[in-house]
C-alpha cells in the first residue's frame, strides 16, 4: 500500500485566494484575511499600527482563544507580550496562570505580570512562585520576590532559579538567615549554579552533610572547602570527592580503598586517577566499578584487554562504545554473544567499514539498525539493509545520509509512519524524495517538512491551509522570518 | 434471558490476553443469572483453547472449525454471522484489533446490527445497551446507544477490562463452518517490528527518557538503571527516531499507549501532548526535570526539579547499596 494515497484531510476553512506574498503587510493582511488566530500569532511580530491591532483583536476577541494563545508551547513572545499587556492580562486569572506557566514567556512579560498583579498576588501567591521559578524572570522581579515576599514557596523558588544572580541569592540568605526554612534555603543554593563562591563557603560551614555534599559538587565551590572536606568520612561526602577532578592522587588513593561502590565508581571515572590506580581497579569484585572503567576514554592496552574479556556484558558493551578502542578488540566484540555489546560495536563512532559490512549482516535486527543508523555505512550496505522488513532497520536506512534518493523514494511512501518520518528527517533527502510527504496524512511530519531546506518556498506555502492549525501556524511563521530576512538584505 | 458472544482472539498458535478481558466485560454486560456469555473460537486447531477459556464467567464455549490456521476476514465474517443467526446474542464482543476490524464493520453492515469500535465502556442503562469511546481524538468521551438495533457488535480496546480470576467448567459445543469462498491467501507471516522485544503496552513500571537525556552514550546508563529497578525501558519520539531505542519502546501518539502500566518515571522528558497521550492515564507517574515549567508537571503524581543525571546515579546507589 503507498500510504500517500492516503492523502491528507481537506482544510477545515474556506480555501481563499492567497498567492505567495511579497511583502510583510501583505503576509499580515492574508493572516487577517484568514480569520485564524494561530496564523495571527505567527505573523503578528512582523505587523505594525492598525494591522497588528486586528490581529489582536482577532486572537483575542474570545477568552478561549487568549487562554490557549497563553498556554501553548510555540506562541511568540510578542503575542505572550501582547496577552500580558491586555486586560485579560491584567484581570483574568485563567489567563496569567497560563501565561506565568509559559516557558516561553518573556523577561518582559513576567515583569508585566508581577508589576501588574499586585492585588492577585496578594490573594493568590502561586502566580508569584510561578514567576519565581520562572527561567526567563529578570534579576530586578526576583530581587523584588526576595526583598518583598513573605511566601516561602515563593523564596524556596527563587533560591532554586538559575536566572537570580549571585547578589539576589546573598540577600535573601541574609533576610531568612533566622528563619524556619533555612535549611532548605542552604540546600537550594548549594545547588543553584548562581551561587558565588564566598556563599559556598558560608553555606558549607553551616549545612548538614547532604548541603556540604552538595557544595563540593559545585562548579564554584573553593579548593579550601575540597581540601578541608578530605577529611570527612561521610559517605554522601566520599562519593562527591571521588568524581572531583580537583582531588589529590593522594586522596583517590585512599578514596579507592572505600567499602563504598559509588565511591570506588566514582574514582573508577574520574580523570584525575592515576593509571597505577585505574589498573588496580580493574580486579574490583564490583562489575560497576569495571563498567565505569571501560567508558574511559584513556584505556591503556593492558586494560582494554582485561575489560575485553571480562565476564560482565555491560562492561564489554561499555567497551565496544568507545571510540579509543583499537579494531583487533572491535573485532573480537563485534561476535560476541550479547547482542547489545554486538550493537555498541556498531554504533562506535569509529567502528570500520569492514566491521559495518559484517554487521549489516547480523542476525538481531537491533544490531542490523544500529549499522543503518551509522553515518560510516556505505551506500553499498545501505542497499543491502533497504530490502530488511524491520522497521527500525528501515528506519534507520531512511535516516542515514549515504542511502540512494531512489530508496528514499521507496521509502516515503511506505505504510509505517516511522518510516516515512526517517525520510523527512534526512538532511540529504531531495526536493523530489519529499514532495510527495507534504500530502502525509499525519500532521507531525507536514509540519516538520516547514523547517525542509530542501524545499521551495511554493512548496511549503501550499500547506497555508492546511487543516492542522500548527502546520498552519509553522506556514505563516516561516514566511514572516523568511520575509524578514528578505527586507534586512 | 439474553445472550453474550465472544468472539476469542488468537495467532501464531497462541491465545491472545485480550480474549480473557472480553469474557470479564461479557460477564459485566449480563442482566440476570440466566443470561449466558458464550465464547466461540474459531481457527484449524480451535479446540486446543478450550481449557484456556474455560474460565469463570463462561458458560459455554463454541468450538468453530477451520480448513486453515491463519486468519481470514472471509471465513471469520462468515463463522460469526451464522454463530449470530444461531444463538441470537443481543451483544457481540471481538477485540479492537486489526483482525476484528478486518471483518466487524462489513459483519454488522450487511445485516443491519448496531456497531461502535474501541469501546472502553459497555453497560446497560436500563434497558438499553450504552457503548463509551473516544472521540475527537480523545479528547471527549462519547456515548453510543442504539435504539431499535436487537443485536449489537462491538470491537472492545484492549487492557481496559480486568480479567476475571478463577476456572470454570463451561459446556463445550461444536459448530460447523458454513461454506465460504475466501478472497485472500496467506502467504507468508511476518512479525510486525520489535516483536522480539518487549511489549510495553503489556509491562507496569516503566522508566522512560527523553531529549533530556542528550547524547546516545547516555543511554546505556538509564538502560542500566532499569534493569537493575526492573524497569523497561522506554522513550519519548526524539530518541526512538535517532535511534538510540528500538521503535516499539516509544511512548505516544505515534508510539504506544502504555495501557498495563502503574508506575511511570518520566526523564528528561518535558512532556509533549503527542507524549502524554500515551502515558497521562498511568496512575503513578514520577517526573524528574530540570525545568520547573515543564508541561509533564502538569500530570505527574510527584514531581522533581532536578538533574536526571544526579538522579541515575543517587537511584543507582541506592539500588546497589
Amino acid at each position: 500500500m503507498n500510504v500517500l494515497n492516503m492523502k491528507r484531510g481537506k482544510a477545515c476553512r474556506k480555501p481563499f485566494d492567497m498567492g505567495m506574498p511579497a511583502k510583510a503587510t501583505d503576509l499580515v493582511r492574508l493572516a487577517i484575511k484568514a480569520g485564524d488566530p494561530y496564523c495571527a500569532a505567527a505573523v503578528h511580530n512582523i505587523a505594525t499600527g492598525r494591522d497588528k491591532r486586528r490581529l489582536e483583536a482577532l486572537m483575542f476577541d474570545k477568552r478561549r482563544n487568549t487562554l490557549l494563545l497563553a498556554r501553548w508551547e510555540h506562541t511568540p513572545a510578542s503575542v505572550l507580550e501582547a496577552i500580558a499587556n491586555s486586560s485579560a492580562g491584567n484581570g483574568d486569572s485563567g489567563v496569567v496562570i497560563r501565561l506565568d506557566k509559559n516557558p516561553n514567556a518573556t523577561a518582559k512579560a513576567l515583569s508585566q505580570l508581577y508589576v501588574g498583579q499586585a492585588d492577585v498576588r496578594q490573594l493568590n501567591s502561586d502566580f508569584t512562585v510561578l514567576i519565581a521559578q520562572h527561567l526567563h524572570s529578570p534579576v530586578s522581579v526576583l530581587a523584588s520576590i526576595v526583598q518583598l515576599s513573605e511566601d516561602e514557596q515563593s523564596l524556596k523558588a527563587v533560591s532554586r532559579n538559575p536566572a537570580a544572580s549571585a547578589e539576589v541569592l546573598s540577600v535573601m540568605l541574609e533576610r531568612m538567615a533566622n528563619s524556619k526554612i533555612i535549611g532548605v534555603l542552604y540546600k537550594n543554593l548549594a545547588e543553584n549554579p548562581s551561587t558565588s563562591t564566598e556563599l559556598l563557603d558560608f553555606i558549607y560551614a553551616k549545612g548538614d552533610e547532604y548541603v556540604r555534599a552538595a557544595v563540593i559538587g559545585h562548579a564554584r565551590c573553593s579548593q579550601a572547602v575540597i581540601d578541608e572536606s578530605v577529611s570527612d568520612k561521610d559517605v554522601k561526602i566520599m562519593r562527591k570527592l571521588a568524581v572531583n577532578a580537583r582531588v589529590s592522587s593522594e586522596t583517590l588513593v585512599n578514596l579507592a580503598a572505600s567499602h563504598d561502590v559509588a565511591v570506588r565508581c566514582g574514582v573508577a571515572s574520574n580523570v584525575a586517577s592515576p593509571e597505577v590506580l585505574v589498573m588496580r581497579l580493574l580486579l574490583d569484585d564490583s562489575c560497576l566499578v569495571r563498567r565505569a572503567i571501560a567508558a574511559r576514554l584513556d584505556l591503556t592496552a593492558a586494560s582494554i584487554n582485561a575489560l575485553a574479556n571480562d565476564k560482565d556484558s555491560w562492561v564489554r558493551q561499555w567497551l565496544a562504545r568507545n571510540p579509543r578502542i583499537p579494531r583487533k578488540v572491535l573485532e573480537r566484540l563485534s561476535v560476541d554473544f550479547e547482542v547489545d555489546v554486538r550493537r555498541a560495536v556498531a554504533r562506535n563512532t569509529c567502528c570500520p567499514v569492514g566491521l559495518l559490512k559484517a554487521l549489516a549482516k547480523d542476525q538481531s535486527a537491533w544490531v542490523r539498525s544500529a549499522v543503518a543508523y551509522q553515518h560510516k555505512s556505505p551506500k553499498v550496505v545501505m542497499e543491502a539493509l533497504a530490502t530488511d522488513n524491520n522497521i527500525d532497520v528501515l528506519s534507520g536506512v531512511a535516516n542515514n545520509p549515504h542511502t540512494p534518493q531512489m530508496i528514499l523514494q521507496d521509502l516515503a511512501a511506505s505504510p509505517e509512519l516511522d518510516i516515512r518520518r526517517g525520510v523527512i528527517l534526512n538532511k540529504y533527502a531531495t526536493r523530489k524524495t519529499l514532495l510527495p510527504l507534504l500530502e502525509d496524512p499525519y500532521y507531525l511530519h507536514r509540519l516538520m517538512l516547514v523547517g525542509s531546506v530542501r524545499l521551495k518556498g511554493k512548496d511549503k506555502w501550499s500547506l497555508r491551509d492546511d487543516p492542522d492549525f500548527q502546520v498552519r501556524f509553522m506556514v505563516f511563521r516561516w514566511m514572516a522570518s523568511r520575509l524578514c530576512e528578505s527586507a534586512v538584505r | 434471558m439474553s445472550t453474550i458472544l465472544v468472539i476469542a482472539e488468537h495467532r501464531r498458535n497462541e491465545l491472545r490476553p485480550v480474549s480473557l478481558e472480553l469474557i470479564a466485560a461479557a460477564y459485566g454486560l449480563k442482566k440476570s443469572v440466566d443470561d449466558k456469555v458464550l465464547v466461540a473460537v474459531i481457527g484449524s486447531q480451535a479446540e486446543s483453547f478450550v481449557p484456556a477459556l474455560s474460565v469463570a464467567g463462561v458458560d459455554e464455549v463454541i468450538v468453530v472449525q477451520t480448513p486453515i490456521a491463519d486468519f481470514d476476514p472471509d471465513i471469520f465474517e462468515s463463522a460469526v454471522s451464522a454463530l449470530i443467526t444461531a444463538k441470537n446474542p443481543a451483544v457481540v464482543l471481538l477485540p479492537h484489533s486489526v483482525d476484528a476490524l478486518g471483518y466487524a464493520a462489513t459483519l454488522a453492515s450487511k445485516a443491519g446490527y448496531g456497531y461502535a469500535t474501541d469501546v472502553f465502556i459497555a453497560e446497560y442503562q436500563g434497558d438499553e445497551l450504552v457503548a463509551t469511546r473516544g472521540g475527537y481524538n480523545q479528547k471527549v468521551n462519547v456515548e453510543v446507544d442504539f435504539p431499535g438495533k436487537s443485536t449489537v457488535v462491538l470491537t472492545l480496546r484492549t487492557s481496559v477490562f480486568k480479567v476475571l480470576e478463577g476456572a470454570a467448567n463451561p459446556s463445550v459445543s461444536s459448530f460447523d463452518l458454513p461454506v465460504v469462498q475466501s478472497r485472500s491467501q496467506n502467504k507468508e507471516f511476518i512479525e510486525p517490528g520489535g516483536a522480539n522485544d518487549v511489549d510495553i503496552t503489556a509491562v507496569d513500571f516503566i522508566v522512560s527518557i527523553g531529549r533530556g537525556i542528550g547524547e546516545e552514550t547516555n543511554v546505556e546508563q538509564f538502560r542500566e538503571l532499569a534493569e537493575t529497578a526492573g524497569a523497561t525501558l522506554c522513550c519519548s519520539r526524539p530518541i526512538a527516531d535517532a535511534g538510540w531505542l528500538p521503535k516499539s519502546r516509544q511512548v505516544g501518539q505515534s508510539g504506544k499507549v502504555v495501557g498495563s502500566c502503574k508506575l511511570y518515571v518520566a526523564l528528561g522528558i518535558s512532556g509533549s501532548i503527542q507524549h502524554m497521550a500515551g502515558m497521562k492515564h498511568v496512575p503513578t507517574i514520577i517526573a524528574v526535570n530540570t525545568d520547573p515549567g515543564a508541561s509533564i508537571f502538569t500530570i505527574a503524581k510527584y514531581g522533581i526539579v532536578a538533574d536526571i543525571f544526579e538522579m541515575e546515579e543517587e537511584l543507582k546507589n541506592q539500588l546497589a547499596a
